[in-house]
C-alpha cells in the first residue's frame, strides 16, 4: 500500500512539474529527456486501420495519435495528484493560434512554420484543407465533421487556415482536438495511387514513425527525431497484440512488458499484491446504464422505471463484478463531464421503495419483461445476473436473453429491444455531444426511445449558446429531467486502469481513454 | 493417374458448393458488418457510408457475381476488421498455423505411434492401462486449460518457456522469407539464432496441440495393431522364429499402416480447428485466431476465404491420404 502510495505522489509531481513545464506543446509531459529506453506495451486487440479518419478502436486510435497531430489539443490539470485532461481548456498544437470572428461562425488558424511530415515534407495550409477534405469523405469522422458544423476550409497563404461554420457551435473546438480531425501529407497518399494506402500506412507529423504494425502480432514505433515539439522521452515502443486478458497479466507480472491494457477487474485485485507493478486506475467518462425502452409497456410509465432503479444491488455491483475497478454513476451524463449535476437523482437500493412504486404504477403483483444480453463484456453478464436476482424479490421476472455482439448491435438499431445494458463513452467530453446522440428524440443512439420535448428545446438552445456558464445552466436543467424521468437506471462509470511496471511513468488520462506515448518515460534505465 | 485427375475433377462441384453456401451463410446470419465494424456509437450515416464502401449496399446477386468473379481472378477480397486485402493476411498468417499444426502432428506421430504399438503389444498388462490412460485424458482435455496451464507454470512459474507472445521473441529478426515456416526458413539459410528462438517458440503451442492427437493416434494405432496382431501370419511369423520385434514392425505394423495414415490425415483435420485455441491463447499470429476474430466481426471475405481453403485443405488431405493406402495395401491401388 504504501509502494501504491509513494507511487501515486511520484506521478503527481511529475505531473505538475510536466503541466507547468510545457506551456505550448501540450503532446508531451514532463521535462523528461530523449532516452535509449523502448517501452513494451500488452493490447488486446491488434487495430484495424491506421487511417485517422477512419480509425475507431483502441488499438488503430493509439497508433493515429502517435503517427499525427492535430491542430489544437487538450490542455492538461490534475487531479487527485494524476494529470488528466482538461477539456474545457484548448491549446495550441500545428496551429499556434486562432481567432473567431464576433459570430463564432469564421475561424483562422495560424499554422506552425517549422512542422515537417515524417517524410520531410514542410507542413502547410494545404495539407490542412486536403486533410479536411480526407476526413469530410471518411466514412466515419465525417459524422464528426457535420456534427462540427464545418461548412468550409480554405487556405489563406500558405500558414493559415479560414474554417467556417453553418452556426455558432461549442463543440467545433471540441471536436477538432480529436484523433480522427489528424493533419495528413495527402500528397503521400495520393502519390501511392491507391485510395486504401492510410489504411496500412501513416503520413503524420507525429513524434512516432509506425515503422511496422501487422494487426496479428505487433506494432513497432520509433521515435520522430525531428518532431517540432518535445520529442518523446522513449526511443521505441513495441505494442503486443495479446487476445487473451490473463496472459497480458502474466506478461506484466513477469516484466515481459512494461504496461498492460484493458485487464479484468479480479486480475487488477491480484495485481495490487504484486512487486514492481503499480496500478494506475481512475475515473473515466465511460458509463453503464440497464435502458429501459421507453415506448414498450410497461416501460412507458416512469413510475415502473424508477422502481427498477431502486431495485438495483448498486454495492454489489461496484464490490463483486467490478472489484472496485468503477464508481456510482449519478447522473445521465459522466461526472468528469463539465455540467455535470446530480439533480434529480435518488436511486438508491431499495426495494421497498420499488415495491411502493410498482404498486403505485398498479403493478403491485410484479410483471415480467424480456432482458437482451450483449456478449463481449463478462461484466454485463453479471450484472444482469446480479439484477435478475434482485428483481425477483420484488416480483419481477427478467428473462435474459443472450445475443452475439453483431446481432446485438443491430437489434438495438430497431429500437424495439425491451431493454438492455450498454456502454457509452463521449470522446467529446460534453454535455451536448453526450445529451444529443443519447437522450434527445433524434438522437441516433436513442435505443431506449425516451422522448421529452423539454429536454429537446433546451439541448438546442444550449447548441449554439456561446457562453459556458449559460450553457451548463440549460445542461443542468436538462439533467434533471432526466433524472426524473429515468429512461436508464444508471449502474456505473468504469475506471480506466492501466497497469505498468513501477519504472513506467507520465500517464496522462484523456477522454478517448487513449495512451499517448509521447507523454510516457521510463525511470532507472 | 486417371483416377487421380477422375478425383480431382469430382472436387469442382463440392468446392463451388462451399463457395455458394458459406456466402449465403454469412448473409443469411444476423448481424451487420458495418455496424459491427463502426461501433456501438455509430451514426445511420456512417453505416450508410460505410455499406457503401463495403459494397453491402448492391444487390445479393451482384455481390455474388462480385465475389466470384474475383475468386477467379485470386481475389479473396478485403478484411475489414485488419485493415488489409485477405490475400496479404493469409499470406503472413497460414505459414504461422502450418508450422504450428505440422509440429503439432509430428510430436502427435512419433508419440501416438509407439505408444498405440506398446498398449496393443502389451495388451491387457499394465503398461497397456497406463497408456490408455493417458490416451483418455488427452481426448478430453479442454486445449484452453492445457493452454493456460502451461503458460502459468512453464513460462510465469519456472521461466522455461519463452513469453507467450508469437513465433519469435523481441530481440530476433525472423529468417530471410522462403516457406514463411521459420523453423525451416532458419534452416535453409543456417540462421541458428532465429532457429533456436523459433523452436523455443513453436514446442510449447505445438506440444499442447499435440496432446489431442497423441491420445487420437495411439488409439487408432492400438486398435490396428490388435486387430492385425490376431491375424494368422503373424501367428505364422512368430513360429518362423522372427525375432518378436521383426514382427510388429515388419509384418504387423505395416499392415496396421492404412487405417493409421487415415488417422493421422484427419487429424490434421483436428489440428487446424484446434489451432483455433491455441493460437489465441499463445497470440500465435496463424489462421486460428484471424478466423475467431472475422466470425466476431462478421467480416464476410476472409470468413468465406477461410471456408473455402479449409474445404481444399481438407478435400486434398483426403485425397492423399487415399492415394497412399495403395501404397502399403495393393488391393486397393488405383487403376
Amino acid at each position: 500500500m504504501t509502494k501504491r502510495i509513494l507511487s501515486t505522489v511520484a506521478l503527481g509531481l511529475a505531473a505538475v512539474l510536466g503541466v507547468s513545464a510545457c506551456g505550448t506543446n501540450a503532446n508531451s509531459t514532463s521535462a523528461a529527456k530523449k532516452t535509449d529506453a523502448s517501452l513494451t506495451v500488452a493490447h488486446s486487440e491488434g487495430g484495424k486501420t491506421l487511417d485517422p479518419a477512419e480509425a475507431n478502436d483502441g488499438t488503430s486510435d493509439t497508433l493515429v495519435i502517435a503517427a499525427y497531430d492535430q491542430l489544437v489539443t487538450y490542455e492538461k490539470k490534475v487531479v487527485n495528484g494524476k494529470p488528466v485532461a482538461k477539456t474545457e481548456t484548448i491549446v495550441p498544437m500545428l496551429a499556434e493560434s486562432w481567432k473567431a470572428d464576433k459570430a463564432g461562425t469564421t475561424y483562422t488558424f495560424t499554422l506552425r512554420k517549422d512542422v515537417t511530415f515524417h517524410n520531410g515534407k514542410k507542413m502547410t495550409s494545404d495539407d490542412v484543407v486536403r486533410s479536411f477534405k480526407h476526413i469530410a469523405d471518411s466514412a466515419s469522422a465525417s459524422f464528426l465533421y457535420k456534427m462540427a458544423g464545418i461548412v468550409s476550409v480554405t487556405a489563406n497563404g500558405e500558414n493559415s487556415v479560414v474554417i467556417t461554420l453553418k452556426n455558432t457551435n461549442h463543440l467545433f473546438l471540441q471536436i477538432l482536438p480529436m484523433y480522427s480531425f489528424s493533419i495528413i501529407d495527402m500528397d503521400a497518399a495520393d502519390k501511392a495511387g491507391d485510395p486504401k494506402w492510410l489504411a496500412k500506412n501513416t503520413a503524420g507529423t507525429g513524434p512516432y514513425v509506425v515503422d511496422s504494425w501487422d494487426p496479428a502480432t505487433e506494432a513497432k514505433l520509433a521515435r520522430n527525431d525531428k518532431y517540432w515539439g518535445t520529442a518523446p522521452a522513449i526511443k521505441t515502443v513495441n505494442m503486443k497484440f495479446i487476445g487473451d486478458a490473463s496472459n497480458r497479466l502474466q506478461l506484466l507480472k513477469k516484466g515481459s512488458v512494461d504496461l498492460a491494457l484493458e485487464l479484468a477487474p479480479k486480475d487488477v485485485e491480484t495485481l495490487k499484491d504484486s512487486s514492481g507493478v503499480v496500478i494506475d486506475s481512475r475515473p473515466s467518462n465511460k458509463i453503464l446504464f440497464f435502458a429501459m425502452n421507453n415506448k414498450v409497456p410497461p416501460f412507458d410509465n416512469p413510475k415502473v422505471r424508477q422502481a427498477i432503479s431502486y431495485a438495483i444491488p448498486y454495492d454489489k455491483l461496484l464490490t463483486d463484478v467490478m472489484k472496485g475497478q468503477a464508481t456510482r454513476m449519478k447522473s445521465a451524463v459522466a461526472s468528469s463531464t463539465p455540467g455535470f449535476v446530480t439533480t434529480g437523482y435518488t436511486a438508491t437500493y431499495d426495494l421497498a421503495q420499488a415495491k411502493k412504486l410498482l404498486a403505485e404504477a398498479g403493478l403491485a403483483t410484479g410483471f415480467s419483461f424480456t432482458f437482451t444480453l450483449g456478449s463481449g463484456f463478462p461484466d454485463w453478464n453479471d450484472d444482469a445476473v446480479l439484477i435478475q436476482a434482485e428483481l425477483a424479490k420484488i416480483g419481477v421476472t427478467m428473462n435474459i436473453q443472450n445475443m452475439a455482439r453483431a446481432q446485438f448491435l443491430e437489434a438495438l438499431a430497431g429500437k424495439n429491444v425491451q431493454s438492455y445494458i450498454s456502454r457509452w463513452t463521449s470522446f467529446v467530453n460534453d454535455p451536448g455531444y453526450h445529451l444529443g446522440l443519447l437522450l434527445t428524440s433524434t438522437g441516433t443512439s436513442n435505443y431506449a426511445n425516451y422522448t421529452n420535448p423539454q429536454l429537446d428545446a433546451l439541448w438546442t438552445k444550449a447548441a449554439t449558446e456561446q457562453d459556458a456558464a449559460a450553457r451548463n445552466t440549460l445542461y443542468e436543467k436538462a439533467q434533471l429531467l432526466i433524472n426524473q424521468d429515468s429512461p436508464w437506471a444508471y449502474l456505473y462509470e468504469y475506471n480506466i486502469v492501466v497497469a505498468q511496471r513501477s519504472t513506467v511513468d507520465g500517464y496522462t488520462s484523456y477522454p478517448d481513454a487513449l495512451i499517448r506515448y509521447a507523454q510516457l518515460n521510463k525511470k532507472n534505465t | 493417374m486417371p483416377f487421380v485427375f477422375q478425383r480431382v475433377f469430382s472436387m469442382i462441384p463440392t468446392l463451388a458448393g462451399v463457395v455458394v453456401g458459406i456466402f449465403l451463410i454469412t448473409r443469411v446470419l444476423p448481424g451487420d458488418p458495418a455496424r459491427t465494424l463502426a461501433g456501438e456509437q455509430a451514426a445511420p450515416s456512417i453505416l450508410a457510408k460505410l455499406r457503401e464502401h463495403m459494397g453491402l449496399d448492391k444487390p445479393l446477386w451482384q455481390q455474388f457475381v462480385d465475389y466470384t468473379a474475383g475468386l477467379f481472378r485470386g481475389d479473396l477480397g478485403y478484411a475489414w476488421h485488419t485493415g488489409h486485402p485477405v490475400a496479404e493476411d493469409f499470406a503472413t498468417r497460414f505459414p504461422a498455423t502450418v508450422e504450428l499444426g505440422i509440429a503439432a502432428l509430428f510430436i502427435g506421430v512419433i508419440a501416438g505411434i509407439p505408444l498405440g504399438v506398446l498398449s496393443a503389444v502389451k495388451h491387457g498388462r499394465f503398461i497397456d492401462h497406463v497408456t490408455r490412460v493417458i490416451s483418455l485424458v488427452g481426448a478430453s482435455m479442454p486445449l484452453f486449460w492445457l493452454g493456460l496451464l502451461v503458460i502459468w507454470l512453464c513460462y510465469s512459474q519456472l521461466g522455461w518457456a519463452p513469453a507467450p507472445v508469437g513465433r519469435l521473441g523481441d530481440d530476433v529478426q525472423p529468417p530471410t522469407h522462403i516457406t514463411g515456416l521459420y523453423l525451416l526458413d532458419s534452416i535453409l539459410t543456417g540462421d541458428t539464432m532465429a532457429l533456436g528462438n523459433s523452436f523455443a517458440h513453436l514446442i510449447w503451442p505445438a506440444l499442447v496441440l499435440s496432446v489431442g492427437a497423441i491420445a487420437m493416434i495411439s488409439r487408432m494405432t492400438r486398435s490396428a495393431m490388435l486387430e492385425v496382431l490376431g491375424q494368422d501370419y503373424i501367428r505364422t511369423a512368430h513360429a518362423k522364429g522372427l525375432s518378436p520385434t521383426t514382427v510388429v514392425s515388419v509384418h504387423a505394423l505395416k499392415n496396421a499402416a492404412p487405417a493409421i495414415t487415415t488417422i493421422v490425415g484427419l487429424e490434421l483435420g483436428q489440428l487446424l480447428g484446434g489451432a483455433v485455441i491455441t493460437e489465441t491463447i499463445f497470440s500465435w499470429p496463424g489462421i486460428g485466431g484471424y478466423v475467431t476474430k472475422s466470425i466476431d466481426a462478421t467480416d464476410y471475405a476472409p470468413v468465406q476465404a477461410i471456408t473455402l481453403l479449409a474445404a481444399v485443405i481438407y478435400l486434398v488431405v483426403n485425397l492423399l491420404v487415399d492415394l497412399s493406402q495403395g501404397m502399403f495395401d495393393p488391393r486397393v491401388r488405383h487403376g
